[in-house]
């Protein structure tokens, strides 16, 4: 009763520490949210040797290119060291699509679900309603939790892929990295779709030219390696013994990925740092004036016998309350924003991500300044005399 | 009760000269006695009240309270001191704003850690004395000039304080408020406690043990 008094007559200070707060954690949860999806790719590359085929001379890369024909899937598997290597098909869904940053497209990913996942980092997708791929599926998606909150997708929908109709049997959690744009299909439904787009590998097909059957249309693999074997070290090796391949080793692949994304870490680091400043600079600034503004009652206190020591206790426990209250509310506010920014103008991209750290220390970082502020400005007011403080004030 | 010797105090003007306020005052005020202090506009009364309540220090002479040379004590003993022996009335009431009438009360025992549910009777009791009981929870911009200086007279004198000190402590009133007050603070003195009171108005000289003017920095018996 008294304390909902006491944090009345901080209402302003509240709002303000609020609205600082709100800012440094909106601004941190963008930050994370990156950081995450950086993270993310990261891992991924690092968990699996990625294998495209060579040659079709339509570009390169993960995405739709190069060819990787069943014969060279097999050559793969017995380089020694290798364990486990699943074909794959990416094909972007909208081709148009610029190539910058490729991992947030949306794609189509075929997977040969007869070979368990080698990727030692993803060996599953994290499923939130119904179920994942399985060996025998015919015309049936997984999708990530972004593609499902763009299209209204749940278990049951339906979706067209390429003018064939698709059944949604299992959506995914966020991830917060590329499989959130991800419609997963079973490798031969994968098969089906890029012939029906390509119309170039259909000319192919056609002319008999190159002698391929369905097994052959690959457009990657996912390696996996021994326990105990250095992923590079066996990459390097399937690139000396297998001809026509694009390999990547996992650790140059993530430094790529790295010194791609180090602007925007850098980027990150500084809307950071200047969240935590601008944020911290008002959230101090509001407690001291707080302070300031009660000078007065300061040097009536002392007046009324009490110590430094009191007062001090006095405005920790104030400072304390409006930090955590203003804090909380802060989060709030920053949480009910990022909310709204997400579900209307993001188009399903989740854009935030407040992670348990960023508010436990958004929430310690406010605490800590803002009873710093305090005493800093309680041991301003204390060092004129009551007097003195009681003149000031009138 | 009280006794001031040599009491000196110079401000410094913004131009850096010293002006001295208090050049060597007198004072000793027995339980039961009051003391009313008068002197022309900015002779010093309102700094004499403020070093006696240890609210600011000289720059020499002697404050006793009792036994207690209180002058020579530190930060905190002199905040302890305060809050033992003085009970300040100030012209300007200097209520908390965000305090209710009662609350502005308990503040007094807060600091001296007598907080319980017989101050707060003991509050309620001195309210009723002087007519604001049942303004206890109104907040101090919901009273009138006169109430509010009634609930800073029950603040002052909550711990039972040997000492009162009030700074014009009528100077915002009309005549009966005032009456109000200075009745309050010679029910005080009847009770055993050293008052001094500086004013202007004719009738806080009524019932005075001694009479001073404060001319030079130094008191005058007229
Ligand atoms: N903090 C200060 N700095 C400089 N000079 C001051 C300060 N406080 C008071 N003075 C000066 O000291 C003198 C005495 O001031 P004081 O307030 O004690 O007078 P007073 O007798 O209470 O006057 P009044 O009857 O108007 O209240 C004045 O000349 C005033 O200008
Ligand atoms: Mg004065």
């Amino acid at each position: 009763m008294r304390s909902l008094r006491v944090l009345r007559g901080y209402l302003f200070t509240v709002l303000g520490i609020a609205i600082g707060v709100a800012g440094l954690v909106a601004l941190g949860a963008m930050s994370e949210r990156i950081v995450r999806f950086i993270e993310g790719g990261d891992r991924f590359v690092l968990g699996q040797i990625s294998v495209a085929g060579r040659g079709m001379g339509m570009g390169t890369g993960f995405t739709a290119g190069g060819i990787l024909p069943a014969a060279t899937i097999r050559a793969i598997s017995e380089v020694p060291g290798v364990q486990g290597v699943q074909a794959q098909i990416m094909l972007p869904l909208d081709p148009s699509t610029s190539q910058f940053m490729t991992v947030t497209q949306e794609l189509v990913l075929g997977m040969d679900l007869s070979v368990p996942t080698p990727n030692r980092h993803y060996r599953t997708l994290p499923v939130r309603s119904g179920r994942f791929l399985r060996q025998g599926d015919h015309k049936v998606a997984v999708v990530g939790a972004s593609f499902a909150a763009s299209r209204g997708l749940s278990v049951g929908s339906h979706l067209m892929l390429e003018d064939e109709g698709y059944e949604v049997v299992g959506v995914l959690d966020r991830m917060l990295t590329a499989p959130d744009r991800f419609v997963m299909v079973s490798i031969d439904d994968a098969r089906a779709q890029w012939v029906a787009k390509d119309r170039l590998l259909r000319t192919v097909l056609a002319s008999g030219g190159m002698a391929l059957t369905a097994s052959d249309l690959n457009t990657g693999a996912a390696v996996g390696w021994r326990d105990g074997d250095d992923p590079d070290a066996v990459a390097l090796r399937i690139k000396e013994r297998v001809p026509g391949v694009n390999v990547q080793l996992p650790s140059e692949l993530s430094r790529l990925l790295r010194s791609s994304t180090a602007f925007f870490s850098a980027l990150l680091i500084g809307i950071g740092a200047l969240a935590f400043v601008i944020g911290g600079l008002s959230l101090a600034n509001t407690m001291a004036a707080a302070v300031f503004e009660r000078i007065r009652d300061f040097g009536v206190k002392r007046a009324l016998g009490a110590t430094d020591l009191q007062l001090g206790r006095e405005v920790l426990a104030e400072s304390l309350a409006v930090t955590m209250v203003g804090g909380l509310g802060g989060i709030g506010l920053a949480r009910a924003l990022g909310w709204f920014i997400d579900r209307y103008l993001a188009q399903a991209q989740q854009l935030f991500h407040f992670s348990p750290r960023l508010l436990v220390g958004a929430l310690a970082f406010s605490i800590l300044l803002g009873a710093a502020a305090a005493i800093y400005a309680t041991a301003r007011v204390v060092s004129l005399s009551p007097a003195e403080a009681i003149r000031r004030g009138a | 009760m009280l006794r001031a010797a040599g009491l000196v105090k110079s401000y410094r003007a913004p131009a850096g000269t010293p002006i001295r306020v208090l050049a060597g005052v007198d004072l000793t005020v027995k339980g039961g006695e009051i003391a009313v202090v008068t002197g022309p506009s900015g002779s010093g009364k309102s700094t004499l009240l403020n070093v006696l309540g240890l609210l600011e220090d000289g720059d020499g002479g002697e404050i006793w309270f009792e036994d207690t040379r209180v002058s020579a004590l530190g930060r905190a003993a002199k905040s302890r001191a305060r809050g033992r022996y003085v009970g300040f009335l100030f012209q300007s009431f200097l209520l908390l704003p965000s305090l209710t009438a009662l609350e502005n009360v308990l503040l007094a025992a807060r600091y001296v850690h007598r907080s319980g549910p017989a101050t707060r009777r003991r509050a309620i009791g001195l309210m009723q004395e002087v007519g604001v009981a049942d303004r206890m929870d109104h907040f101090p911009a919901q009273l009138s000039g006169g109430e509010q200086q009634r609930v800073a007279f029950c603040r002052a004198v909550l711990n039972d304080p040997p000492l009162l000190l009030a700074d014009e402590p009528t100077g915002n009133l009309d005549d009966a408020n005032g009456a109000v007050i200075l009745d309050a603070l010679r029910g005080r003195a009847r009770a055993g406690a050293a008052v001094v009171v500086v004013s202007h108005r004719p009738e806080a000289a009524v019932g005075a043990s001694a009479l001073y003017r404060l001319r030079g920095g130094v008191l005058e018996s007229p």
